[in-house]
């Protein structure tokens, strides 16, 4: 992660792949804060909150989402010149999100679809992370982001420091405000162990068990966990893969576990014929662009 | 894209390439020749992520944490939709208290998105600024205000669920925590406030210029003989459906419209496009409005107007966020913990279908589980996907009276019609129906 | 060798006029004194299944009727028969969230154009008193008072925050399985650092000052006189306790033995269970690292920085721009552990656990420390087996009796002699021992003690010069003067589950003789066992009916080999080491004995460790000049030890290059 010294009143672009906006919207949700961070950073294109648009070149770029179709492979290049610093924000972006779960699928059967329906052309067999695709100077891992992570990321960016985004496991976050482990005290499979600390240890907190949405942390010992799993609590295979096949399935080492273990399920196992979709006019045959 | 070549007729082109202020990747398109609308579209290039294919092989839970991330503006809705179809489905009878919970939490949801929507979304449209954030120079006590209200209700999901994006504490069969009354009490101060700047937000809107616009709209929303419309109640139209909120598919479907993303829907009655959403709500169960809700409503004296000029929908939102903070408040003034937070249940096969009210309408669910107690096939069907039909209609009707406009602000109009709905987009393309045929 | 600072553990302590009795009804006004003037009160109660310590107000939020079971990486709750008030052991949380807490902010700090400015911050933290602190704990708050105030440099909030506790200590009437306070000195009597100490009894508690403010409470609270019987019974329950944990991490040299041990495998594959979550030390109530974390506005104006905890596990601990010092799981692993439970000691003169157990509960996968321990650096084994035999005549004028019943020719010049009649306490010495073997007008001569009898020994002789040739040819009914049985043993015991080499040449198998006798008496707790033993000619051999009888019959795989053999001899010829140095055996689980000439010892060793038998279990037994054989003459002082007292029996590994090097 570098560090770089950004302009006095730094141009911010945010940018959105293929993601569900939550990220974004959290920049929207520093409520009492956003009006501070305006003064100190000029949005210049932001889609979801203004009207006001801006080809860049930019500061600072907020990029949230994943790599998901033909289109976005161009489009991220492009704007990593136009961008000085960029951040990929939340597990879409930095991890390729829930949706990288059909990146185990079986890709030949996708593109044999019988549905042959136009913008299915235009998906990517695998939904992939920002920085599989571009050099990314900041992550904000989450799903969403933690606000005060953004607000800490915003600040390093101001005062030229380094953002403190520790690596640490989220047990230590429940150890320092007192929230009981909940695997220990009530056999619930946790993987805060090998997940990377920054939401202020919500599951847990809420009486359950992790499950894993900021990705794991440096030096995961997912192997030691799944073998505790698995003898301990007695528990299959493909349900401990299952743990891991969640929102940053495709980051290291849950990628292995869940290849190893199963968990990311095939997407529909049989067609049913005369489902929810019908055609109107034929579309299948033109596949055009939309 | 201009027209390169002189016409040989009038025709318009009103295009904006990348709809700003809505939520997730949409596009307009309205061709007008001699005065007829030749095309009027709404285009979502919002990228699918499939995740009707995602849900497969997995478990009840699992699917409620999943669905949520269908959008990051409306989250609980998709928990909703989903934990109560799946609760039918099982037999499950939940606490009592954890429904009032799950109310609250809509609650907040209801207030989150309204507040960004009427505020940073939609107002500057009626005020002439390109963001909310550009109002702080003229308007800034205004914007304060709103966001303090927003904060209200991202504060009381956090309480209730972790939070305000994706919580947390969503379950088959209640809460994974249920909250203390202390940790809502300390809510108040910030929903008092937020009820005082959601009735300030009612007055403030019914006073704005509404641009001239009517249509006669058939309405559906869910309703409930005795509580404003969440997640409990019956299906129901301005014309006569009155059926079960599992009962979607016999009464509309979905079809796939080329060039867009997302599938449209259609009744099965072949009684033209429908509109879900807080219009729809104040019109077919304004009856079961909170009194100060309703004392709102009433004093704007347009409650006709919200039923055929779209524009005007932001009042009916701005009269929701008064419904919300109301009952929020009422919730929480008669909390007591649960009995028993989560109550155990098992799976059953079968179907599990049910609907809900997002802030944006009616919110369909349909999950076949099978023995194992997965996921056997979803199909969710967002309102907005659902309002798609409705806006084009609309685009039609308001081409006419943009026709003499100046173009650029021809094309703001109509983009301003757009977000009148309120679009989430993100919902509208989570999916495609994948289906895989193994050569 | 240090040994720990704790007191030794004494029953309750005594006052003047003992200790109150304060009825359970009455224990509501303990309560209420102790929230007097503003304190707020800390105790054990009840939340999220688990009992934590959390502010209390009445005896009704105390865990009533609740124990714990706790195991590695597991706790429950248990509901108890009784209504007891403590009837359960420590939880997660440690009293350090209080003295010590997660998150204090330190300075703040101001820049205004070129100036910039440092302030500190003071928090004046509200009064409390901890109500329930166990033993383990105690101790840990003086672990943390000697490393925060006792140092050079001290920790100006943690001063004023330990100042505003009243403690009031709680003494154990129940353990938990994790539980080793026993082991580390620190329990479960309470001894010192309270201000009160409860003991709970029947219907009431048992309650004793232990400091002024102490003193002062009692005055206030309507106690009797504890009757005897109560004193007496509470103190019993307390010593049961300590009976039911028992010593589960032998302590002695633990410091030197751990130390000893940083190369150890064991650190690899306790790594490959190990998340470096970070649970056990932030459970850890003696722990003490810390990080420190930035807050500033977004104008750059105004800088808070915090200390926050934080875990020597966590991978960015010990990183610098180059890279980290620990950048493997094992070393931090290492580095915890070693701390813990030896560089501690060196740092602040006592062990950094008190025993308390939660690293072990709080662990998400379950390690726990005491087996870790035990597997890296065991305790020399105490058990009865090894336990030596006070040795007889153990001064340099003494000798006792014995007499002459039997007598047999091994070979030309070795003869074994069956002696009884001597002083019980040689028939119970080990196998390994010898004694110092008089006859009048010789010098007294080490000879090794070649089997162990009920009612005597025997001594196998090889008659090399005029004193050894004169026990040769002793006769039935002659006698002989003896001092004994001296020098250490073959661990045997260390052997149980292992399979055994034994590796010997000439009258080298003497000594080892009563090692296969013991095995053969309970062969079954060893693996393989072989004997592989030389001799310059087959009629060198020595016991050569023992040898058969053990290799058919006692399941001993025995190997022989001779340097050079008539046509009779079908066996092996050549060295002893060419029995086994081409063989294809896995060593890594074996336990070598090895007597012979200290050069055929070294070839010897040197094979085996190339099989991968570890140094620490490689025993050979050394021949020194001996004339007193207790250590006093000086005679066989090898380097730090005496062969005589500290050996005869010494692993490769006690050794390390002193052996084999020429005149040490």
């Amino acid at each position: 992660m570098s560090t770089v010294a950004v302009a006095a009143r730094p141009r911010v672009g945010v940018v959105k792949f293929a993601s569900c906006d939550g990220c974004q919207l959290t920049l929207l949700d520093l409520e009492d804060q956003l009006l501070d961070v305006v003064e100190h950073f000029e949005i210049v294109d932001f889609p979801e909150a203004t009207s006001a648009r801006s080809a860049g070149p930019y500061d600072v770029l907020f990029v949230e989402g994943s790599v998901s179709e033909p289109a976005h492979l161009e489009r991220i290049v492009d704007l990593r010149r136009r961008s000085r610093y960029l951040v990929t924000i939340g597990a879409c972006a930095t991890a390729g999100g829930i949706q990288a779960l059909r990146n185990w699928g079986d890709h030949d059967a996708f593109r044999d679809a019988v549905y042959a329906h136009p913008e299915f052309i235009h998906s990517l067999a695998r939904s992939t992370p920002i920085a599989e695709h571009v050099t990314v100077d900041a992550e904000l891992r989450g799903c969403p982001i933690d606000p005060g992570q953004l607000m800490e990321l915003l600040t390093a960016l101001i005062t030229g420091r380094r953002p403190q985004l520790p690596d640490e496991a989220v047990c230590m976050e429940c150890k320092r405000r007192g929230v009981v482990c909940v695997m220990v005290s009530k056999g619930l499979p946790c993987l805060g162990q090998v997940t990377q600390t920054g939401c202020g240890a919500i599951c847990p907190r809420f009486g359950r068990g992790c499950y894993g949405c900021f990705g794991p942390r440096e030096q995961a010992n997912a192997a030691g966990l799944t073998r505790h799993l698995q003898m301990a609590g007695d528990r299959p295979r493909e349900e401990i893969g299952r743990l891991f096949a969640g929102y940053t399935a495709w980051s290291e080492p849950f990628r292995s576990m869940v290849t190893e273990l199963g968990g990311a399920g095939r997407g529909p196992a049989d067609a049913r014929p005369g489902s929810t979709t019908t055609t109107a006019d034929d579309p299948a045959a033109t596949g055009g662009t939309p | 894209m201009s027209a390169a070549t002189n016409p040989p007729v009038d025709e318009r082109i009103y295009e904006v390439g990348e709809l700003t202020r809505v939520e997730g990747e949409g596009s307009l398109r309205l061709r007008v020749r001699d005065g007829e609308v030749v095309e009027a579209r709404l285009g979502i290039f919002e990228t699918p992520r499939y995740f009707e294919a995602l849900v497969v092989g997995r478990t009840p839970d699992e699917v409620v944490d999943m669905v949520a991330r269908i959008c990051g503006i409306c989250p609980v809705a998709y928990q909703m939709s989903a934990v109560h179809a799946f609760e039918d489905l099982f037999g499950v009878r939940i606490d009592p208290v954890s429904r009032a919970l799950r109310r609250l939490l809509y609650c907040g949801e209801w207030i989150e998105s309204h507040v960004l929507h009427i505020y940073l979304l939609h107002l500057p449209d009626f005020l002439g600024y390109e963001s909310g954030i550009a109002m702080v120079a003229d308007h800034r006590p205004v914007v304060e205000a709103a966001l303090r209200a927003k904060k209200a209700g991202n504060e009381l999901i956090k309480a209730l669920g972790g939070r305000p994006i994706h919580p947390v504490s969503v379950r088959v069969g209640g809460w994974s925590r249920a909250p203390r009354k202390a940790e809502l009490m300390a809510l108040r101060p910030a929903l008092d406030e937020g009820l005082r700047i959601a009735q300030d937000t009612v007055r403030l809107v019914a006073g704005l210029q509404m641009p001239p616009f009517a249509r006669e709209t058939r309405f559906v929303s869910i309703k409930h003989p005795s509580e404003y419309p969440f997640s409990d109640g019956r299906i129901v139209s301005s014309d006569g459906i009155d059926s079960p909120l599992g009962a979607w598919r016999s009464l509309f479907e979905e079809f796939q419209v080329e060039g867009t993303n997302a599938l449209h829907a259609r009744s099965l009655d072949g009684k033209g496009v429908y509109l879900l959403g807080p219009a729809a709500r104040i019109t077919l169960a304004g009856d079961q409005l909170h009194p100060l809700a309703a004392d709102a409503l009433a004093a704007t004296g347009m409650a006709q107007l919200i039923q055929t000029n779209i524009y005007a929908s932001i009042v009916a939102r701005a009269v929701e966020t008064v419904q919300a903070f109301a009952e929020a408040i009422d919730i929480i003034d008669g909390y007591a913990p649960p009995q028993e937070a989560l109550v155990p249940w098992t799976s059953r096969p079968g179907t599990a279908a049910w609907a809900t009210e997002a802030p944006r309408g009616m919110l369909f669910h349909q999950y076949e589980v099978d023995e194992a107690g997965r996921i056997a096939h979803a199909q969710i069907v967002p309102p907005t996907s659902q309002n798609q039909a409705a806006i084009e209609a609309d685009l039609v009707v308001a081409a006419k009276e943009v026709l003499d406009l100046e173009h650029t602000a021809a094309t703001h109009r109509l983009e301003q019609m757009i977000r009148s709905y309120d679009p989430c987009i993100s919902c509208a393309t989570h999916f495609l129906d994948l289906t895989i045929e193994e050569v | 060798m240090v040994t720990a600072i704790f007191p030794q553990p004494r029953g309750m302590r005594s006052q003047p006029e003992g200790p109150g009795f304060l009825a359970r009804a009455d224990l509501q006004v303990l309560m209420d004194l102790l929230r007097e003037d503003q304190r707020h009160l800390i105790g054990p109660t009840i939340s999220d299944a688990t009992i934590i310590y959390d502010e209390i107000t009445s005896v009704e939020d105390l865990p009533i009727g609740w124990g714990d079971d706790q195991a590695p990486g597991r706790y429950r709750l248990r509901k108890r028969a009784d209504e007891r008030l403590f009837g359960h052991v420590v939880g997660p949380t440690a009293w350090k969230k209080w003295t010590f807490p997660a998150l204090v902010p330190l300075t703040t700090a101001t820049r205004d154009g070129h100036k910039v400015g440092f302030a500190p911050e003071t928090t004046v933290p509200p009064k409390l008193a901890f109500l329930g602190v166990r033993a383990c704990d105690l101790a840990a708050l003086a672990s943390q008072d000697r490393v925060l105030m006792g140092g050079s440099f001290v920790d100006p909030d943690y001063i004023l925050r330990r100042a505003s506790v009243l403690v009031v200590a709680v003494q154990c009437t129940t353990s938990s399985s994790t539980c080793f306070c026993t082991s580390m000195g620190t329990g479960p009597e309470v001894t010192s650092g309270f201000d009160l100490a409860l003991t709970e009894v029947e219907d009431g508690v048992l309650v004793d000052a232990g400091s002024a403010a102490g003193r002062a409470i009692v005055e206030r609270l309507p106690l009797r006189p504890a009757s005897s019987a109560e004193q007496y019974g509470a103190a019993a329950t307390v010593a049961q306790v300590r009976a039911r944990i028992g010593d589960p991490v032998p302590m002695a040299g633990l410091h030197d033995r751990l130390l000893a041990q940083l190369d150890h495998p064991r650190w690899a594959q306790v790594a490959e269970r190990c998340i470096t979550c970070g649970n056990c030390t932030l459970a850890c109530p003696t722990c003490f690292c810390t990080t420190l974390t930035q807050r500033t506005d977004l104008a750059g104006r105004t800088a808070t920085t915090d200390r926050t905890w934080d875990s020597c596990f966590s991978p960015g601990f010990a990183k610098v721009a180059g890279g980290s010092f620990r950048s493997r799981p094992r070393d931090r692993y290492r580095q915890w552990l070693t701390h813990k439970f030896a560089t501690w000691v060196d740092q602040f003169g006592h062990y950094g656990c008190t025993g308390c157990g939660r690293c072990i509960t709080w662990c998400p996968v379950g390690i726990d420390v005491r087996d870790e321990l035990n597997a890296i650096a065991p305790a020399v084994p105490l058990n009865p087996e090894t336990v030596l035999v006070d040795p007889v005549a153990a001064t340099p004028n003494e000798f006792v009796g014995a007499r002459v019943i039997h007598t047999k020719q091994e070979t030309a010049d070795t003869t074994t002699l069956t002696l009884t009649g001597a002083d019980p306490a040689f028939s119970k010495g080990s196998t390994g021992q010898f004694a110092m073997v008089a006859l009048p007008g010789f010098p007294p001569l080490p000879i090794s003690i070649s089997r162990f009898l009920p009612d005597g020994i025997e001594l196998t002789i090889r008659g090399a010069g005029p004193a050894t040739t004169a026990m040769c040819a002793l006769q039935v009914n002659d006698q002989v003067g003896l001092r004994g049985p001296l020098g250490n043993n073959w661990p045997l015991d260390r052997a149980v589950g292992r399979d055994l080499v034994i590796v010997t040449g000439g009258i080298g198998l003497a000594p080892l003789r009563p090692v296969l006798h013991a095995i053969v008496a309970g062969r079954r707790r060893f693996g393989d066992v072989k004997l592989f033993y030389g001799a310059r000619t087959p009629a060198d051999l020595l016991y050569r009916d023992e040898l058969e009888r053990w290799a058919a019959r006692d399941g001993i795989e025995v190997a022989l080999t001779v340097d050079r053999a008539g046509p009779e001899w079908t066996g092996r010829v050549g060295v002893v080491t060419h029995l086994f140095d081409q063989a294809d055996w896995d060593g890594s689980n074996t336990i070598a004995f090895v007597c012979g000439p200290e050069r055929m010892m070294q070839a010897t060793a040197t094979t085996l460790a190339g099989r991968g038998v570890p140094a620490s279990r490689i025993h050979v037994t050394l021949e020194r000049h001996m004339e007193c054989g207790i250590g006093l003459c000086g005679h066989c002082q090898m380097g730090k030890y005496f062969v005589c007292r500290d050996g005869p029996v010494f692993s490769i590994a006690q050794l390390g290059d002193t052996f084999g090097r020429e005149g040490i």
